[in-house]
Formats: C-alpha cells, structure tokens, sequence
C-alpha cells in the first residue's frame, strides 16, 4: 500500500523553493506548505496594513471633537479596517495554517488539489488587491463592514468604493469556498490509511468541520454581494424599498453569512488550542470526543443564530425568542470547550512556553468575549447596547482574543517546524505582555464606554462625562499593542536570519508533522511511522506507556 | 413589596435588572476560569512537577454534569429573556403613535399626530406617560436610541417600527444615530426634553400658533429670498406657503436651543456660519452652498430668527 499519493506532475518537478527555481516558487508553486507560508504572508502584510487604519482610529478618537480626519476618510478606514482584519488576516492565517499542516498531520504528501490550493490562494490575494486597489480609484467602501442597503446603494455612495468590496470579496470568497473543497477532500481521502477519523488531530478535525461551514456560507454571501452589484451596476432593486425592494433581505443574507462566519473564523482556534494545550501540559486533551462533538454542534447550530445581529429591525417576540434561544443554546458547547481546556491542565506538568502563554491569554479573554456573547442573546440587552462600544469590545475579545490569540500561540508553536528556527522566547514574551496588556487596556474600557452610551462608527463625538479620559486609555493600548506587533515582526526578521538548528520534535509534541524534518522536504514524507492512536509519536516515544489502539 | 416594584418597572429599569442577572452569573463564571487558570498554571508548574503527569484522558460523567449545569443556566436566562421582551416589546393591534420620528440623512422630524405640531431634531415629550414611537426613515437605516427613555429601535424606509418611551422627571436626555447612516453620523446626536404635562401642552400650544410675522424690512427681505434662493425647494414653514418637507420644517426655528441634529447651539453666529457655508459646519449634508453675500446672510438670519 502506497503511503503516499502521486501529484500529477511529479514527473517534471513543480517549481518550488526548494527545487531551484527559487523565486518562480512565490508565483508558481502548487506545494502546500509553500502555499501555506504564502498565506501567512498576506495575512501579515494584510495586518500590517488593518493594524495601521486601527492606529489612524485610535488618533483620531483619542480626544473629543478632534478633526485629524475628515469624516468620509475615518468612514473609509473604519470600513477597510473591519473588512482587512475579517477577509484578509484572520481568514488567510487560519486557512494558511491548515493549509500547510493538514497535510502533514494526516501522513499526507499533498492537498488533494494541488492547482485548487493554488487558485484560491490567488483569489484572496487578487480580491485583497482590488479592495485597496479602491484608494486609487476615487474612494475606498465607506458603508461599513457589513455594508448594509440602502447605504450602500448608488443613491448614497459618491465613489465607486462599494463596487471594489462586492468584487474583492466575491473573489476571496471563491478562494475561501475552494479551500474548504481542498480541506475536506483531503481529510476524507488522503488520510494515512491507519488514521480513522475518530484519530484527527483535533486542529485537523476543526479545520475539517469548518470547511463544511465555508463551504455553506460562503455561497450566501456571494450570492447577496452579486445582487448588490446587480443593484449597484444596472439597477436591480433588491434591496431598495422605494422601488419594492428590501433593505432587510440584504441584512439576512449577510448575517446569515456573517454569523457561521464569526466560527468559521474561531474554530481553527479552537483547534490550535486544543493542540498547543495538551502539549505544553505533557496530557491528552482533556474529553477528545466532546471537544470534537462539541464542534459539529457549534457549526449546526450557528446557521441559526444570524438574526441576534438584526433585534432591533423590528422582528417579532416570537422570532426574537427563537434566535434569542438558538444563539444562547450555541454558548453551550462553547463554554464547556473552555472547560474542557482547562481540564487538560489539571494534574498537567505545564511549561508556560510562548505558545502557551497565548493559549492561556485565549482562555481567559476568549472566555469574556464569549460572555459578552451571551448578553446580545439576551435579547432586551441588545435593545439597549448593540451599536455601542460594548458591541465594539465584545468582538475584539472575540476576534482578538479569541481568533488572534490562538492563532499567535499557532505561529510560535509551528513557527521551528515552518522555518526550522525557534523564535526567540525573550521577545516573544515582550510582545505577549505589550499586546495582551494593552488589549486588554483598549477593549475593556470599551464596554464602559458603550454603557455610558458611546455609539460605534463616530469619527468624533462630544466631550461627555468619562469619555474623554477612556478614550484616551483606549489609545494608549493600542500603542502598547503597536509596539508589541513591532517587536514580534523584529523577532520573525532576526530569527529568519539565524542558521537553521531546530530538530524534528522541539517541543515533544505528538502530532504526524513532528515526525518530519524542520522544515519538512518538497515530499513531505518517505515513510509514515505507523499509527495507533491519536498520538502516534507519544506511542513511539512511550512505549511502555501508549495510548489505547483505536484501530 | 419586589413584586409591586417589578410590576412598576419602567422598561429601562427591566432591561437593567436583565444585565445585572447577566452580570452576577456572568461575573461568577469569569472569575472561575481566571481563579482555576491561574491555579492549575502555579500548582502544576513543570518546575513543581517534573515528572510525567498520568495520562488521563477525561471523564464523561464530569462533563455531562457540566453540561446539565450549563443548559439549567441558560434555560433561566431563556425564561428572564422572553418574559422581559414580551413586557418591553408589547405593541398594541393597531398602533396609534403619539409622536412619529422620521429619521433623515442627518436630521430627525418629529410629528405628533394628536396635536398635528411638526418640528426637527428639538424634540419635547410629557413626563409620567407612556409615549408609543412609530419610527420610520426617509433614507438609510437609522437607530433610535436615547438610553434612558427606552430601548433602541432601527428606523427603515419602507417599515413602520413602534416602541415605547418612557420620563419620570423633566430635564434633557441625550440619544443618539446608532446604526452607521453615512458621513455625518456621529453628528446625528438625540436631545429629548421632558416637560411635565401642563408646561407641555403648553409647547404644543405655542408651536400650533401661525408664525409671527413681522413688517421689519430686513424680516420681508429674507422672506423674498428664502424664495429667491429656492430654500423653499426644502424647507417648510406651516402658515406659510412653504410646504415642501425635504429639509427640516423650519416653522418656530427660533424657539429650538440647537440646531443640526444637537451639533451647535441656535445662535446667530453658528446660524450666520451655516448659511454662509453649511459644507464647512458640517460636511456631507445635503444643503449645498448657496454662496450668499454678507448682506443676503443679514436678510436670512433676521427672517430665520423672527420665526418665533
């Protein structure tokens, strides 16, 4: 039995890296770690870019009545800020993260379709372009992340930068929906015959149930954001009341998106944590099949939770109840996840490592992000905050958090396996205690200001008790996570130019990509250690002490 | 006697209890996800246990009460939502609003339907009374919301959405846009004044009264070009011939305290600046610049501020 599968190609080598053809292989390659480095990548550069329109923000809103910027320029940033951090950061960072590690965790040599990988690659990179590609064509989107009708509408737009968000995401969008295809395709068929699905690593399993959210998701918004350009480029009428349209149909197409959305963009978190945890624990995650059960159920149930975002439209008691229940039912399995991780380090010999540390700082802050969470299913507290700065605070605890955090402890943790040098411990702690600090110093001030009535998307607002001061903090966390961000890019740039010395294994991890070299060959394995249990090299390294055989 | 307070609680009140149920349970939970994170990081540090810890893998019967635990919460806050909603989301068959709020790009028109006053952004209310809202907007999405009157209620071209206010005492309550509506959104700033009822009634009466005319020359020569100048294109004035509703209806412009949406104060140098260049004092509005002269400007503010 073959253990590996055959690239087409194989016969007349793919350009790569490591094949020299050297820089053909930014442009070229089909390789999957390739690939997923690449969208690391554009997901740096990309928060480079959402991480200094935050920072213009952040000036802008630091006193009362200020006029750094104009207001059709703040409502530009604030829009591409949001779009930038959702479509182009976290999205390609998690998708680049599987993309490079499903592989190598299943005891594959390859996606299932290498050229797919590659293409929806450059679909999110294209879309990405066009979106910026708007400051040079008269005016970036200015309506919001969510881009609500009649706002966005010919009659209230004077630029085309509308049109360039409804391209640029039908673009990322096709990129995403094929990455999803590749990642269940994969999982399904190019698993090491010994791994039985009820042996995924749990990072594998996440990203596998997320692929069916994209895969579901995805097509909805696509769908509204066509229509809108409809509207937009020869007048359909969707979503315009005054000509027997629905300004409320665009708002249930986006959030019937743009809530599974929100998982699709916290379950590769999940699965990172659910890594890193047992890991520096020295134990298996605490209830296996309850964390991985617990994901199917939070996928099912967030397709109908979207209309918690939409309490004050007008619903019924009746339609407000059933999404009131449905979005509290989904704190369920996500609650006890927490539980679950935190499990994992009872009786544990913990070793509070970098990747660690992030894990920790996304239990506890994820945790209240998730808290707030429930608030807005409780639906007369939406009636009152939602729009507010306590909306703004909850899903940056969820985003950053919840989503960043994670995705931080992902990168140091597989940064020696990617590069085959370990980041410095030393930086990476400074840039876990500036950038947790000073989140923390940004957004929970911000939930203050959202009960003292401060509305989200002002450019400016007037000098009320209190505001003025938590502004202020809320600026100066944001420097502190700035230069927290600049020493991590000092900390990638100086480790980059270090030898390579990392061996296979420098955590002691379990997982199959520990099993090869730092980083691993073109062909990512010649032989697959034989695997029993959902920790095949802790059986290989315990043999007195192994795992239960599940196969 | 908690009962006979609930039944009184005005829906400002209900929703606060609301959180801080939500606050007590979810402050308990928080603190337990801190204490046991930190706990176990200290007492099972590698440096106190080196030695590999027992491979335990988990126990269902551990989760399984967690999860009985977890939907009991929920299904209380389930029962504590719906019952809230139902009290504070409690609209008639057929609604008959004592005030319609329009909400504009970036202004709001109150009319109220009883007493057929019209009037922009200064907006009064009796104290003591439950008042119904029917909102609805002219343009985009807007959000009504004046903390501590009431909830918040989007306003929908096209929708007609009802909701309930609510002042124990007189005085002035801030409010504001709060769904995103454009440019100038930050600026479109609430500012509600409660009255008890008598000194109300006697708004209502005073706003009912045709506008003062007066034979001051400068008076008619601002008249003449509030024509001239197409302001009536936009602006009504009840009383007058001026009857076309796009812009605020300026009937009694000069009882209002501010103008613009809460944004200045109504006086003669903010009004002055605001004909002189309404693109400078707020940008983005839909008033374009008339580029009156000095002289003109005199004209518009003695007519404007004669409308008493």
């Amino acid at each position: 039995m073959s253990l590996y599968i055959d690239i087409p190609e194989d016969k007349e080598q793919l350009p790569s890296l490591k094949t020299g053809q050297g820089k053909l292989a930014w442009m070229a390659s089909v390789d999957h770690k390739q690939l997923g480095i690449m969208y690391l990548w554009l997901a740096l550069v990309f928060f480079v870019i959402g991480g200094l329109e935050a920072m213009m923000i952040r000036a802008q809103l630091a006193l009362p009545n200020n006029d750094l910027i104009s207001p059709e320029l703040y409502n530009q940033i604030f829009t591409m800020h949001g779009t930038t951090m959702i479509f182009l950061v976290l999205m390609p960072a998690s998708i680049g993260l599987g993309t490079y590690l499903i592989p190598l965790m299943i005891g594959a040599n390859e996606m299932a379709f290498p050229r797919l990988n590659a293409f929806s690659f450059w679909m999110t990179c294209l879309g990405g372009m066009l979106l910026y590609f708007s400051f040079f064509a008269g005016g970036a989107p200015d309506a919001g992340w969510f881009n609500y009708a009649p706002l966005s509408e010919n009659n209230y737009s004077s630029t085309q930068g509308v049109d360039y968000f409804l391209v640029g995401l039908i673009l990322t969008g096709i990129g995403s929906i094929g990455a999803a295809l590749n990642f269940i395709t994969t999982v399904l068929t190019l698993r090491s015959p010994d791994i039985k699905l009820n042996m995924l690593p749990l990072f594998v399993w996440m990203i596998f149930v997320n692929a069916f959210l994209m895969l579901a998701a995805f097509p909805l918004l696509n769908a509204g954001l066509f229509m809108m350009l409809i509207d937009r480029q020869f007048d359909a009428h969707f979503f315009l009341a005054s000509t027997g349209g629905s300004a409320i149909l665009w708002q249930h197409f986006f959030w019937a998106f743009g809530h599974p959305e929100v998982y699709i963009i916290a379950l590769p978190a999940f699965g990172i944590i659910s890594e890193v945890i047992p890991v520096f624990s020295r134990k298996p995650i605490y209830g296996y099949k309850f964390v991985a059960a617990s994901s199917i159920a939070i996928a099912l149930l967030s397709y109908s939770v979207w209309a918690h975002h939409m309490f004050t439209v007008g619903l019924s008691n009746t339609v407000n109840a059933f999404f009131a229940i449905s979005s509290m039912l989904i704190g369920i399995p996500t609650g006890l996840k927490i539980i679950n991780w935190i499990g994992t380090m009872h009786k544990g010999s913990i070793r509070l490592t970098t990747p660690m540390l992030w894990a920790m700082a996304f239990l506890i802050c994820f945790t209240f992000g998730g808290l707030t969470g429930i608030s807005f299913a409780i639906v007369p507290i939406t009636w009152q905050l939602t729009d507010t700065y306590y909306l703004v605070a909850h899903f940056h605890y969820v985003f950053l958090g919840g989503s960043l955090f994670g995705l931080f402890a992902g990168i140091y943790y597989w940064f020696p396996k990617m590069s085959g040098r370990m980041l410095c411990s030393k930086l990476g702690k400074w840039h876990f205690w500036l950038f947790v600090l000073g989140f923390n110093l940004t957004f929970f001030l911000q939930h203050v200001l959202g009960v003292l009535g401060m509305p989200r998307r002002i450019f400016t607002y007037p000098d009320l008790p209190y505001w003025k001061v938590l502004n202020m903090l809320a600026t100066l966390g944001a420097v502190m996570m700035f230069v927290g961000m600049a020493i991590f890019f000092w900390n990638i740039y100086k480790t980059l130019k270090k030898p390579r010395t990392v061996g296979e294994n420098p955590w002691d991890a379990w997982t199959l990509e520990w099993a090869t070299p730092s980083p691993p060959e073109l062909k990512n394995f010649d032989e697959i250690p034989r695997v029993h249990s959902r920790r095949p090299l802790w059986d290989i390294n315990n043999p007195d002490n192994p795992d239960k055989k599940l196969n | 006697m908690t009962n006979h307070y609930l039944l009184q609680a005005t829906d400002v009140e209900l929703i606060a209890n609301l959180f801080n149920y939500f606050l007590i349970v979810a402050g308990i939970i928080f603190a337990l996800v801190i204490f046991y994170t930190f706990f176990y990081l200290i007492r099972y540090g590698a440096k106190r246990r080196p030695e590999t810890p027992s491979q335990v893998e988990g126990s269902e019967r551990v989760e399984l009460i967690l999860a009985i635990i977890a939907t009991t919460i929920t299904a209380v806050f389930v029962y504590l939502t719906i019952n809230t909603m139902e009290k504070v989301q409690d609209i008639p068959e057929n609604p008959k609003p004592f005030l319609e709020i329009t909400g504009h790009q970036w202004w709001w028109e109150a009319k109220y339907p009883e007493s057929g006053v019209i009037t922009a952004n200064q907006i009064y209310i009796p104290t003591g009374k439950k008042i119904l809202l029917k909102l609805t907007s002219a343009d985009v999405v807007h959000s009504w919301w004046v903390p501590e009157l009431g909830r918040k209620m989007d306003m929908i071209a096209g929708v007609n959405n009802y909701m309930w206010m609510y002042a124990e005492k007189e005085g002035e309550y801030l409010g504001t846009c709060s769904e995103f509506c454009g440019v100038q959104h930050a600026r479109m700033r609430i500012r509600v004044t409660a009255l008890n009822p008598k000194d109300f009634e006697a708004w209502q009466q005073k706003q009912l009264l045709p506008v003062v005319t007066s034979t001051d020359a400068l008076f008619l020569e601002g008249k003449q070009l509030f024509e001239e100048k197409t302001c009536t294109n936009c602006h009504a004035i009840n009383g007058t011939e001026f009857k076309q509703n796009i812009g605020p209806n300026l009937t009694h412009f000069a009882s209002r305290k501010r103008f613009l949406a809460d944004m200045k104060e109504n006086n003669e140098a903010n009004l002055r600046a605001w004909l002189t260049n309404p693109q400078a004092v707020k940008s983005g509005v839909k008033m374009p610049n008339f580029i009156l002269s000095d002289s003109e400007i005199d004209a518009l503010v003695a007519y404007i501020n004669g409308l008493k």
